[in-house]
């Protein structure tokens, strides 16, 4: 990313079907001879690269740098649960990586990892795209899929005692858990401090309650009203 | 929290929690500060405390019921993620909507990216201690409301598009309406330009103030106004065109330094194209249908279900099984206020949908809050929450 992206703004050309659907054509072309891809058949509006996990790191970079794609933007990233989906053959899940372009017009495909039940992971491409940290950070709350690499996987958008990954689809969805305290964040913040340079002599214990103090007030067993000393 | 300094120096910071609750921060959003003096040291954000698993209840209606939902995700401007969506369907259905409908969705869109900018700015101008601009912002808001109310019945989730068209026409009066609520809202925008553009207390408070670079704009995976506020000339409107926005005359706001004074001129002047297209739009509204007629889509009339056969359980399926899209993965994206929504769409080709995935825009942005904070003072970081304007219905879904 050398070329400062206003200096785009005169390319900037709204793109037609035609052309988008060209660029997909020529992506496929590249991709399939250098990473050996394969094209989603499910994908019958746009395009989806279909790629080996290995070779996923290699495929978004070459879609990110590459000129003809400059696919430079990570929209998304999520996975697909195909637990029951009728006719399905292949592993259980799929990672989604959704790209497209400020560069360019019109160029947008996604790429597609399969993952086993047994050993759900993938690389992490949180050192291509910074955006990618958070995104894999929901898709392992939301799927259980672990990300290799990820300096701070944690849970995003669920609490940090939730237990289970709600968008599997056999996790029920009335399903109710109690959830008591909340994140302390201490792990995040030094972490940051000591990206910056700073060396941590000594850190305060709590900034929030304990999960000690919060069991302290336990589960409610059954809630008792108090009628004792009511008028009548 | 004792210290040392990367200068070497042994300080002690004060961590402080802003948020959840707090109304500076617009919803429940949590940021957690190591502060030396009144300088952010570092910052941690967390998110979550607004998340109703929109994901996972999408998946157990169909596809009509998922319309609702998508009110709740961003609430400032439900219309634009109800048009959204319909427009992911629509194309997964390959259809298009008649020309009356367009032009209506169009009109409507713009008169949701009005009031969602509204919003935006002139609560940032409360944060800033600016709230006459309120009043003056709020009141045509109001206004719009008032409209909402009269075609919908819903001020804020109005649930008004449908797949294959609109919930209905527009009542008597509509044209009229919306006419002097864009007098009203121009009026207020003026007021609004002549307190802030050039106020001396206004610009020192946001000029210059958590910029952001195009290229790390870029790798945080910004879209819509902030990144214009960095330069960008990028807008899906002109990019890729949907529901005709090619044939309206109107130009893109870029920003210069993508700091939290580019960020809030951007939307204030975004909004004076709004109104010119809102205009255009009114110009070209002719009579005639708002559906399409596809039989796949739509329910038949009263007419039709209460003495035809087929047209009866052609009305029962839609109902009770839903509109099926072919079975396979779509994904969507139209310019909402925020910046990029997008929906990727599974569909097994049953009536309810296999996976919905909202793509919130203002997620990748909130996702950069940390760095953008990070050496600022305390109060610039309020001032930088509410241009970046995080709607945590859209944030944690």
């Amino acid at each position: 990313m050398t070329q400062h992206p206003t200096a785009l703004g005169e390319a900037l050309a709204p793109s037609t079907p035609e052309q988008a659907k060209e660029f997909q054509t020529r992506a496929f072309q590249a991709l399939s001879e250098r990473f050996g891809a394969t094209m989603d058949p499910r994908d019958r509006w746009g395009f989806t690269a279909v790629v080996a996990a290995d070779k996923l790191r290699a495929v978004l970079q070459f879609l990110r740098d590459d000129r003809d794609s400059l696919c430079d933007t990570l929209l998304d990233i999520t996975a697909i649960d195909y637990l029951g989906y009728p006719g399905h053959d292949q592993a259980r899940f799929a990672v989604v990586y959704n790209l497209r372009s400020q560069k360019l017009s019109g160029r947008r495909l996604r790429v597609k990892v399969w993952v086993e039940e047994e050993s759900p992971s993938v690389p992490s491409v949180h050192d291509l795209w910074k955006i990618a940290d958070w995104q894999e950070r929901e898709t392992w709350d939301q799927y259980g899929i672990v990300f290799d690499g990820h300096p701070n996987l944690k849970r995003l958008l669920n609490h940090v005692e939730f237990v289970g990954h709600p968008l599997r689809k056999d996790y029920p969805a009335r399903k109710r858990q109690w959830l008591s305290t909340n994140d302390p964040m201490l792990d995040q913040l030094e972490a940051r401090l000591k990206a910056k340079g700073f060396e941590i002599l000594e850190s305060p214990l709590f900034n929030s309650p304990s999960i000690e103090e919060t069991q302290l007030l336990g589960k409610p067993a059954k809630i008792q009203i108090n009628n004792v000393g009511r008028a009548s | 929290m004792k210290v040392i300094t990367p200068s070497g120096e042994k300080i002690d910071l004060l961590t402080v929690n802003i948020g959840p609750s707090h109304p500076a921060t617009h919803g429940a959003l949590r940021a957690f500060v190591a502060l030396d003096g009144e300088t952010v040291a570092a910052a941690a954000q967390e998110i979550g405390y607004l998340h109703r698993g929109f994901e996972k209840m999408v998946e157990q209606g169909t596809y009509q019921q998922v319309l609702p939902y998508t009110d709740r995700l961003n609430y400032c401007s439900a219309i634009l993620n109800n048009i959204g969506f319909c427009l992911a369907a629509e194309q997964m259905f390959e259809i298009e909507v008649p020309e009356r409908c367009q032009t209506l969705r169009v009109l409507l869109s713009e008169l949701s990216r009005l009031i969602d900018h509204l919003v935006c700015v002139a609560a940032a101008a409360v944060d800033l201690g600016a709230l006459t601009n309120y009043w003056y912002l709020f009141n045509p808001r109001e206004e719009v409301y008032g409209i909402w109310e009269k075609l919908s019945g819903a001020r804020l989730t109005n649930t008004f598009s449908r797949i294959g068209g609109l919930y209905r026409d527009t009542y008597e009066g509509f044209e009229t309406d919306v006419a002097n609520v864009l007098v009203s809202i121009e009026a207020g925008l003026d007021d609004a330009f002549k307190l802030l553009e050039h106020n001396r207390i206004f610009i020192e408070r946001t000029r210059g103030v958590c910029p952001m670079t195009p290229d790390a704009a870029v790798a945080w995976g910004w879209t819509g106004p902030c990144l214009r506020a960095t330069g960008v000339d990028r807008d899906l409107r002109k990019d890729d065109p949907y529901l005709g926005y090619d044939t309206y005359d109107f130009q893109t706001v870029v920003g210069t330094t993508g700091d939290t004074y580019d960020r809030l001129l951007v939307r204030m002047y975004e909004m004076k194209e709004s109104l010119s297209i809102c205009r255009q739009a009114l110009k070209r509204l002719r009579p005639g249908r708002v559906n399409t007629s596809d039989p796949r889509l739509i329910l038949p009339g009263h007419d039709k279900a209460y003495h035809d056969m087929e047209a009866l359980i052609n009305h029962f399926k839609l109902v009770f099984e839903g509109v099926r899209p072919p079975a396979g993965e779509f994904y969507s994206g139209t310019e909402a206020a925020n910046g990029e929504l997008g929906f990727f769409v599974v569909s097994d080709g049953t009536g309810k949908p296999w996976k919905i995935k909202v793509r919130p825009p203002c997620f990748t942005q909130f996702a950069a809050y940390a760095d953008l904070i990070e050496g600022g003072m305390v109060a610039d970081s309020i001032a930088c929450l509410s241009s970046i304007n995080i709607i945590a219905g859209e944030l944690d879904r």
